[in-house]
């Protein structure tokens, strides 16, 4: 009875685990099929190919999109860790004027749909000339008030006896927070530098509306345009075309994955 | 000290101005949109309640909110169920414990955008891999995102698909803290398995359950990528959201104030089924 | 070696007024302590010194120099913290040496002075481990380290021993009162425990509500003590009061409490008679307890014993002298027993008699 309900369990997870993978395994063979053999169920080519990836490459350009979805998540991650971490400092650490209603602040900004503020934001984007630029990608992700709360409340458990020391020892309060804080951080600060790559990276709707040009699109907006736009023409190359945003995510998974469920599931509660 | 003091506020300043631009500014201007009209090109005229007086007849936007209640009425119950279950399955001793969690939590991380366009493959009607199964055993192939009826549920199951994993971490964190002798009591009372999990287990992830439900409410009324690329808000506009609707007259229409108007109701909507939701499930317990 | 003056220093947060009006000069090479209850200011007044809390209104001088305004690190000063303060993440060696290396101290002068620090702390073994692997004592003695290699004008200790059990409690406190006594340093301390202030200190002040309630060197406070607060204060087990009042004329005065009558010393009186309550203070080492009752005599008090406790060497009676509950401790082989009836001797000469709660007759 007990064996019997152990085989059931392993059973039943067996086959949900193959739900949640084998489509992935389905999209990666389907990408080295030829146009033939993509309706069929078989997860091994018979007739493997590179054509769909040649095609692809050939028609957009996802070389770029790459390099500029890195650009982008890289630049957005620093910046929300360096600036993020700055401005949970001074609201943990330092009193100043202000400082509570700076908290409040960035409680209420979290209670705020992301909807609400769209269209306004566009305009503002539209406003400062700053369609189809870089910036319009970057500036407004410069901060995270979800990553900064958390940040802050991982720092408020810091003694205070360390920023006394340190004071003592002759350190700013740069110094402190790069030299004494970041070190014991690291596990707040893993946890937001994936939540906020993750998000940067598959971001689709704000790249939507404020970048028209090629190339300058990120990876998921270049691929939502041309497979919407049946530039793709195949279903093997609009999913060869999914690869390229999926392979270094799950490759970054398989090695950080509690990381990565831990960031994720983190930045959900707190947001 | 001063010296604090003049750090501190350094420090935060520019924090403090990007809240103003970024969060404080489109907040307002979200406000005074809803009174002008403008297409970004001319100047802005003020239209009064023009754009309320629209939103409230416009047959177009409460299609999109009755297909996001459509959504989530097999959205929510769906996800809240798989992901107790998957969860209760993960938290008994397991072999390879981590590899089935990280399975679960594999579509999580990937970019809705690819997920969508997987499962329109996955979903389609004559090479679609799902048809292919059902084919295979006998049944007629299913038309899943051309048939009006079948569209928005095929989407709905799709996305539980892709965030179930991430839920099921929330309730694996909930059932970690009911204590122990809740559970040796309740087995020494007799209980059978499922009288533990209805009177222990579940009453004890409420908390869990409420968040799941509100994220995934809140998650469901943005629904946009998932329409744009799987459907484009078809069939007989049954997988149009109110996202999708609200990025349509912003880009393809260039109505701004109409854009901002729909983004507004979205805030409201939201805030007050989560309102009343949060209401609901809080009172069931106490019963 | 420098001297620390406090100059009408006060510190207020918002409406809360934590010190006020302190006034003090630390001399050179003395060991200071600031010793109260929690709430009492004495922390306050060690970081503003620090420089880690601004000061409201006042001034603070380090010698001539006016350190009030400046940083922390200008102020040539170093602090035992007490949770330490140590860099988790940082050996020891790296913790001792940073404050160095931050002021730029060349690296030859920097490998002497930690050398020469934890040689004297014996913590040459431990340079390469992390705080983590330590014990409590030698994390503290890791932080005096980190203090020491400063070579600072003024060390500054706040609580330092009050995360160590009792045993290492005492064998640091042995080793903190010998190394400063070695060095030389100028030195202000701050702790609520009235024991360490005692051993410790060349001088203690005693502070209640952010204000000084009395300086002196340590016998000063036991044996004069100006309020009745230092005189409870400082002590243990601490004084015993009793209130009541006085008759008769300052030849043949007389305290005169419920059970109790005590003739007052000749000469040991206030010129002018306390015609209102007063409280007669007596220090539990002031009594003799004789275990037999002989009936009331001049100088003593007749009591019922409720408790004792035996240390070993000397024993606690608890008794009850009317409505007051007493405290005698004595070093007699002869214990009286529980219920027994007792007369205590008072020592007169050591006696105290405080009006207003200010100490108006000196036993000394």
């Amino acid at each position: 009875m007990r064996t019997l309900r152990r085989i059931g369990l392993y059973t039943g997870l067996a086959i949900a685990a193959l739900t949640f993978i084998y489509p992935f395994l389905w999209m990666a063979s389907a990408t080295f099929k030829p146009l033939s053999e993509v309706g069929t169920l078989a997860l091994f080519p018979t007739h493997a190919t590179l054509d769909n990836y040649k095609t692809m490459w050939a028609r957009a350009p996802f070389g770029r999109a790459l390099i500029n979805s890195l650009l982008v998540a890289t630049t957005i991650t620093i910046a929300v860790l360096v600036f993020g971490s700055i401005t949970a400092y001074a609201m943990a650490r330092l009193r100043f004027k202000g400082r509570p209603a700076l908290n409040a602040a960035t409680m209420g900004v979290l209670l705020v749909p992301g909807q609400l503020t769209l269209i306004p934001l566009y305009t503002l984007i539209v406003q400062l000339g700053w369609i189809d630029t870089y910036a319009a990608l970057i500036i407004p992700y410069l901060f995270n008030a979800t990553a900064i709360l958390m940040m802050r409340q991982f720092f408020l458990q810091i003694p205070q006896s360390l920023i006394d020391s340190a004071r003592m020892d002759g350190m700013g309060e740069l110094r402190i927070l790069f030299t004494i804080f970041w070190p014991l951080s690291k596990p707040v600060l893993s946890i937001v530098a994936i939540f906020t790559f993750m998000g940067s990276w598959n971001e689709v709707l704000w790249p939507l509306l404020v970048v028209r040009e090629q190339h300058l699109m990120t990876l998921p907006q270049l691929l939502t345009v041309f497979s919407l736009g049946g530039g793709a023409g195949s279903i093997g190359v609009s999913l060869a075309s999914a690869m390229v945003l999926v392979v270094p995510v799950v490759i970054a998974y398989a090695f950080l994955q509690r990381n990565f469920i831990e960031s994720m599931a983190g930045s959900g509660v707190k947001g | 000290m001063r010296a604090e003091r003049r750090s501190g506020s350094l420090m935060a300043a520019p924090y403090a101005a990007f809240l103003l631009i970024f969060a404080a500014y489109p907040i307002l201007f979200a406000l005074v949109l809803v009174f002008l009209k403008w297409d970004l090109v001319t100047t802005p005229v003020f239209a009064g309640a023009d754009n309320m007086r629209m939103l409230a007849t416009d047959t177009r936007f409460w299609r999109a909110v009755a297909n996001t209640f459509v959504f989530l009425s097999i959205h929510l119950p769906l996800q809240v169920a798989s992901a107790l279950m998957l969860a209760l399955a993960l938290n008994r001793p397991l072999a390879f414990r981590s590899f089935w969690r990280a399975a679960f939590f594999l579509p999580v991380v990937i970019s809705g955008a690819v997920v969508a366009i997987l499962w329109s493959n996955l979903y389609a009607t004559d090479v679609g891999l799902i048809n292919g199964v059902l084919v295979r055993i006998g049944l007629r192939p299913v038309p899943w995102l051309t048939d009006p009826s079948t569209a928005m549920p095929a989407i709905a199951a799709m996305v539980t698909w892709k965030n179930v994993g991430f839920y099921v971490i929330i309730y694996l964190a909930g059932l970690q803290y009911i204590p122990r002798s809740c559970k040796e009591a309740i087995e020494i009372e007799g209980a059978s398995t499922w009288q533990r999990f209805r009177f222990l287990t579940l009453p004890l992830l409420l908390p869990q359950t409420i968040l799941v439900v509100t994220l995934s409410t809140i998650n469901g009324f943005q629904l946009f990528i998932e329409p744009y690329v799987m459907t484009g808000g078809g069939p007989l506009r049954r997988t149009y959201s109110i996202v999708l609707y609200l990025y349509t007259n912003a880009f393809a229409y260039q109505k701004m104030g109409y854009a901002a108007t729909i983004g507004v109701a979205l805030a409201l909507i939201i805030g007050s089924v989560v309102f009343i939701q949060r209401r609901v499930i809080g009172n069931a317990e106490a019963l | 070696m420098p001297s620390v003056h406090f100059e009408h220093v006060s510190k207020r947060f918002g409406a809360t007024t934590v010190v006020e009006d302190f006034n003090l000069d630390v001399a050179e090479g003395e060991l200071l302590v600031l010793v109260g209850g929690s709430g009492s200011g004495k922390t306050t007044i060690l970081r503003m010194l620090a420089g880690l809390e601004e000061v409201t209104e006042g001034r603070i001088r380090i010698d001539d120099r006016d350190v009030t305004a400046l940083a922390p690190r200008d102020r040539d000063v170093a602090m035992v913290f007490q949770d330490y303060g140590l860099y988790p993440h940082m050996t020891v060696r790296e913790n001792l040496s940073l404050g160095l290396r931050l002021r730029k101290v060349a690296r030859t002068e920097i490998e002497r002075r930690v050398t020469w620090a934890a040689d004297m702390l014996q913590l040459e073994p431990l340079l390469d481990r992390k705080p983590k692997q330590l014990s409590g004592g030698q994390q503290q003695r890791v932080a005096m380290g980190r203090a020491m290699v400063r070579e600072p004008l003024v060390f500054l200790f706040d609580e330092p021993l009050s995360n160590l059990d009792a045993g290492l409690r005492a064998q640091m406190r042995i080793e903190i009162g010998g190394l400063q006594r070695r060095l030389k340093t100028t030195t202000v301390y701050v702790t609520h425990d009235q024991v360490e202030a005692m051993t410790l200190g060349d001088r203690i002040v005693v502070l209640a509500d952010g204000r000084i309630q009395q300086v002196g060197r340590p016998i000063d406070l036991y044996r004069a003590p100006v309020n009745r607060f230092v005189a409870g204060f400082v002590g243990t087990p601490p004084m015993n009061f009793v209130e009541g009042r006085i008759t008769g004329e300052n030849g043949g005065a007389q305290f005169n409490a419920d059970g109790m009558r005590f003739d007052m010393l000749p000469g040991r009186m206030p010129t002018t008679m306390p015609s209102g309550p007063v409280t007669l203070g007596i220090r539990p080492e002031d009594m003799e307890v004789d275990p037999q009752s002989d009936g009331p005599r001049n100088g003593s008090v007749a009591g019922r014993v409720v408790l004792v406790e035996r240390l070993g060497g000397t024993s606690h009676v608890h008794f009850d002298a009317g409505p007051n509950r007493m405290l005698a401790s004595v070093t007699n082989e002869r214990l009286p027993a529980v219920g027994d009836a007792i007369d205590v001797r008072i020592n007169g000469e050591r006696a105290h008699l405080f009006v207003d709660d200010q100490r108006v007759s000196s036993a000394s």
